[in-house]
């Protein structure tokens, strides 16, 4: 125990050792001047992202999107309405944490003063800490994280480029009717709805299980079941599809195991590749990843909804990204890493100066209608006083021949719907 | 080695505080004074998990609970009914001593292993149901009006001080529970429980308070760490990381003192943070392994924290230079004659008229088929001492047990003075004066002689008297006044002995039960220790005692009971008993017997 003359004594050079370190810490970690005279002077642009730990691969994909964007734009001599300043990334891991997130978002604001502009961090959670220190410091944030949390707290500085959450909830039942009516010709009428019991697929169905939340598309629910992941076996869910053979099904499961044993299952019923259209949410239905643990075959004519998604209009990007990373498609992660890169590239030509508060301004009233920007983002590229990006429609993409197309918006769509005509 | 004042302890924080607060407000960088708001909220955490676990030994792996109830309490009373932080920590202290409550009731019936992994499912149930109800990501609200009303600051410094005012209360608790008896009885209970509990203290209350402040300490870290970060999440709350943190400040710094987590903070939080600053953007995912590492390498050097390893080097180096406490002679810790003076036995006959003072009726208990202990007829005068032999498995032990409340006889009556003891606890027979040894000689290592003796004191005394009764025990038992300040873990087997019945000396019991004092003692040792035994009962304590060892039971005690498989067989004077046939039979078998006979014949 403790109390003994050399517990104290000893604590005492310990605190000054540990004060030492930190203020050594300190001085050596203060910003020494990057103004060592460059003419022009680089622009910096930060992108803080889970680059270790359990969304590391998400992370990494938005930075391939983001590098290919700047070294595009400095390649074409940068910003010009600045003398052709060229951009730089600082990239910022944030960890496997909401804390490590803000410590990362803390540490960008304390030691690079300059920059005007960021994105992250994927995961919504981080984003959410994150934009708490940047709100603070002025610093224009884009995101594609989907919380609506996000954009209802009332800051100024965050832009959200995909619709949230509550809109997708909303918006996915009317997109799908509207898309089953186009490649059918007529609307459905039943729906089976599976979803596991976590928190992201039981908001994503919560309108549709609500009374009247189906009648008002004139539909009905012949399945609605909700189960604990990870199943074990499939069989009791799909053959409850099976029997009641729904005009579709919303599948909306958060491993990708409970998405293989539904499909199997499935496909052993007949009901599969497509015969019982089945509906997921998220992107991950579409990394290519997935082809690692679901064969081709299985996911033939599997759909799921995205906020993002290769889309005609893109084909010069999406070929020097696949030339660039090897990367077999572009995602919606990398796609708007990339094009979250050139909204700050347009808004910092239109300023012309180095200068956050002008960016964020700018960024609120522009309407971005050329360019790469304007063809990154599904719908109009614009945002309102809240950092919504206005009329952000949902994409909806199908497995076929082994790649995940984009079959809506039927305007920018790289293939046609899978729908059984019955 | 003699305590230091509690004085040089407050000044000591004070300098502490004093030297962060000056350091921390000459850093303007705002990424450093959010890593040295982060080293005291975790500190704090580790002194929290320190006030329960490290002190009482019950390893708690699920401190998230209480400071995730800290930190959702006040966002949630913030973002729902828009109260300020300076009531919604305050209330989530409150609920997270309720909590405490709540969980200690239930889960102080467990022990080792078992209390550490329920602990563990309490905060991985509360994460499921805050994502269930709804509160997955609460970010809090930002009061551009009134920020101060809202405990918002634009100085980062300003949570600085909040914190350290909050790690700064908690370390001046943690320093009064360490040197009063409720430290004390915390850390009797973490050595033997049972034994803790025969010397008086009542082992639940103790825990059950250490189990509040604990909690109200974790509590009120969360509600400043969630204040900081501005997001609340399950995860963040009552993720497995954050009991895992609360755990690793203080084994890392030091268990069971409180500097021991500020160190453990003071190092882990930087050097995780700079590693993530440097390697994370290099090789990300690096900075956790070499963190992992350093852990590891750190807990195989200091298996118990950076402190004690520090103040070990420390006393090891002064004991060097210093005088050689701890290493004196036998011969000077035995304040009186050490040749065993043969019995009187004029005295022995006054014992024997003396009147009853603990009294067995028929007492029995058994463990399934087995009568361990089988309707035992046994009266023990006051005054004499009386010895309990019987061959290996006997029930001598359980017979003790039985009397001092570890096990509750289930037939017949014990009766001290007239007073019944079966159905009473530990601690009270202890308060009604029933002392005891134990077989097994359980001493704190690292403290010193008089604090080992204190902790049999303090379940019946006040704090003062405590020491006093420590002190007046160990004249007792002659172990003179140098060697009280000795650390215990320099003693001999001898010494130790004399400490442990020091111990059990010290709440002045009238009846003392001892478990083979005498065991494994050299020849010389074993006439010094029979010596201070009559010389305790001469000044007034009955003593009941086991042992093996013959030679000394026959020169010690006035009588002689003597059981077998449960049953008393014979009881009396010493030279009835060993003359007894039915002795002779159970010690030696029927063939001795047959030869005794003759022998006697």
């Amino acid at each position: 125990m403790a109390r003994t003359s050399s517990g104290a004594s000893l604590a005492k050079p310990l605190i000054s050792l540990t004060a030492a370190i930190v203020a050594a810490a300190g001085i050596a970690g203060w910003p020494t001047g990057a103004a060592l005279a460059q003419t022009p002077k680089p622009v910096d642009i930060a992108l803080i992202m889970p680059l270790s730990g359990p969304w590391a691969r998400q992370g990494q994909l938005v930075k391939l999107g983001a590098e290919m964007a700047i070294a595009e734009i400095n390649e074409k001599g940068g910003i010009k309405s600045m003398g052709g300043a060229k951009l730089n990334l600082i990239s910022i891991d944030a960890g496997d944490s909401a804390e490590k997130a803000k410590n990362a978002a803390q540490r960008l604001v304390a030691e690079h003063p300059d920059v005007v502009g960021g994105i992250g961090a994927w995961l919504s959670t981080f984003t959410l800490a994150i934009t708490e220190v940047t709100e603070r410091a002025q610093i224009p944030w884009l995101t594609l994280s989907y919380a609506d949390s996000l954009t209802s707290r009332g800051f100024k500085y965050i832009f959200q480029s995909s619709p949230t959450a509550n809109v997708q909830a909303v918006e996915s039942l009317p997109t799908l009717i509207d898309l089953a009516k186009s490649a059918t010709g007529k609307a459905p009428k039943t729906i089976g709805l599976i979803g596991d019991n976590t928190a992201s697929p039981v908001s994503f169905l919560k309108p549709l299980r609500e009374p009247g939340g189906l009648d008002k598309y004139g539909m009905k629910a012949v399945v609605d079941e909700t189960y604990t992941p990870p199943l074990a076996d499939a069989t009791t869910l799909m053959q409850r599809v099976r029997s009641a053979r729904p005009d579709m099904l919303l599948y909306i499961t958060t491993t990708i195991s409970d998405l293989k044993l539904g499909l199997d299952k499935m496909n052993e019923f007949h009901i599969g590749k497509g015969a019982v259209p089945v509906i997921g949410s998220g992107g991950a239905n579409g990394a290519p990843e997935v082809l690692k643990n679901v064969s081709p075959d299985l996911l033939e004519g599997y759909i799921f909804i995205v906020a993002n998604w290769g889309l005609k209009g893109q084909e010069q990007i999406l070929d020097a990204f696949k030339k660039r990373t090897g990367e077999p498609w572009m995602t919606q992660e990398s796609l708007d890493g990339y094009g979250h890169v050139w909204i700050l590239k347009d808004a910092l030509e239109k300023v012309g100066k180095a200068d956050k508060v002008k960016v964020a301004e700018a960024i609120h009233t522009m309407e971005f209608d050329s360019g790469p920007t304007a063809m990154v983002f599904p719908g109009k590229v614009k945002f309102d006083a809240a950092g919504h990006r206005v009329g952000a429609p949902l994409v909806i993409v199908q497995w076929q021949n082994g790649v995940p197309v984009t079959i809506y918006p039927i305007d920018r769509a790289t293939a046609k719907a899978k729908w059984p005509k019955s | 080695m003699k305590r230091a004042p509690i004085g040089r302890h407050y000044a000591a924080i004070l300098l502490f505080a004093a030297a962060y607060l000056c350091l921390g407000w000459f850093v303007h960088n705002s990424y450093y004074q959010l890593m040295m708001t982060l080293v005291l909220i975790w500190a704090t955490v580790g002194v929290s998990w320190n006030t329960l676990s490290g002190y009482s030994g019950m390893i708690s792996f699920g401190h998230a609970a209480f400071f995730g109830l800290g930190g959702y309490t006040m966002t949630i009373l913030f973002v729902t009914f828009g109260i300020t932080p300076w009531i919604g920590i305050p209330a989530g202290v409150l609920v997270g001593i309720i909590a405490g409550i709540v969980i200690g009731v239930p889960t102080f019936r467990l022990r080792g292993h078992y209390f550490a992994l329920a602990m563990l499912a309490y905060p991985l149930a509360m994460l499921y149901v805050f994502e269930w109800i709804g509160y997955q990501e609460v970010p809090i609200p930002m009061m551009r009006e009134a920020p101060l009303r809202y405990a918002e600051f634009s100085d980062p410094r300003a949570y600085m001080v909040l914190a350290l005012i909050l790690l700064v209360l908690c370390m001046i608790a943690a320093l009064h529970i360490e040197r009063s008896r409720f430290g004390m009885s915390l850390m009797a209970i973490k050595q033997n429980e049972p034994a803790a509990s025969a010397a008086g203290i009542n082992p639940m209350r103790w825990k059950m308070l250490a189990m509040m402040i604990s909690a109200a300490m974790g509590a009120a870290a969360g509600g400043l760490y969630a204040m900081v970060l501005l997001v609340v999440t399950p995860q963040t709350m009552f993720g497995a990381l954050v009991s895992a943190q609360a755990l690793i400040m203080a084994l890392f710094g030091g268990v069971g003192i409180f500097w021991g987590p500020v160190i453990g903070a003071a190092v882990l939080v930087p050097l995780a943070e700079t590693l993530n600053a440097e390697l994370g953007s290099i090789l990300p995912g690096i900075q956790g392994v070499v963190y992992g590492a350093a852990i590891i390498i750190i807990t195989l050097v200091a298996p118990e924290g950076i402190y004690w390893r520090l103040r070990d080097y420390f006393a090891a180096r002064r004991r060097a230079t210093g005088p050689a406490i701890g290493k004196a002679p036998v011969s000077v810790l035995i304040s009186e004659p050490t040749t065993v003076a043969p019995a009187n036995p004029g005295e022995r006959k006054q014992a024997e008229s003396g009147e009853v003072l603990l009294s067995l009726d028929r007492t029995g208990r058994a463990f399934g088929g087995l009568k361990a202990v089988d309707g035992v007829d046994l009266n023990i005068r006051t005054g004499s001492i009386h010895g309990i032999i019987g061959p290996n498995g006997a029930g001598k032990t359980t017979l003790f047990n039985v009397v001092n409340g570890f096990l509750r006889a289930d037939s017949g009556s014990i009766k001290l003075a007239g007073t019944e003891l079966v159905g009473l606890r530990p601690h009270d027979i202890c308060r009604l004066g029933v002392g005891r040894t134990f077989q097994v000689i359980r001493a704190f290592p690292r403290m010193s002689v008089l604090e080992n003796v204190v902790i049999g004191a303090v379940g019946t005394s006040s704090d003062t008297q405590a020491e006093r009764l420590a002190m007046q025990a160990l004249d007792r038992v002659g172990l003179a006044d140098q060697q009280a300040y000795a650390i215990a873990g320099g003693l001999t087997t001898k010494q130790l002995r004399l400490m442990e019945l020091a111990r059990a000396l010290a709440p002045r019991p009238r009846l003392l039960l001892l478990d083979e004092t005498l065991a494994g003692l050299g020849h010389d040792a074993l006439g010094d220790i029979v010596t201070i035994l009559r010389r305790i009962n001469r000044d007034g304590v009955t003593i009941a005692i086991i042992e093996h060892t013959m030679q000394a039971m026959m020169k010690l005690v006035d009588e002689f009971s003597v059981l077998d498989h449960g049953k008393l067989i014979a009881s009396g004077a010493p030279s009835k008993v060993v003359k007894d046939p039915a002795v002779i039979e159970a010690y030696l078998g029927r063939k001795w017997m047959e030869r005794a006979k003759d022998t006697v014949a």
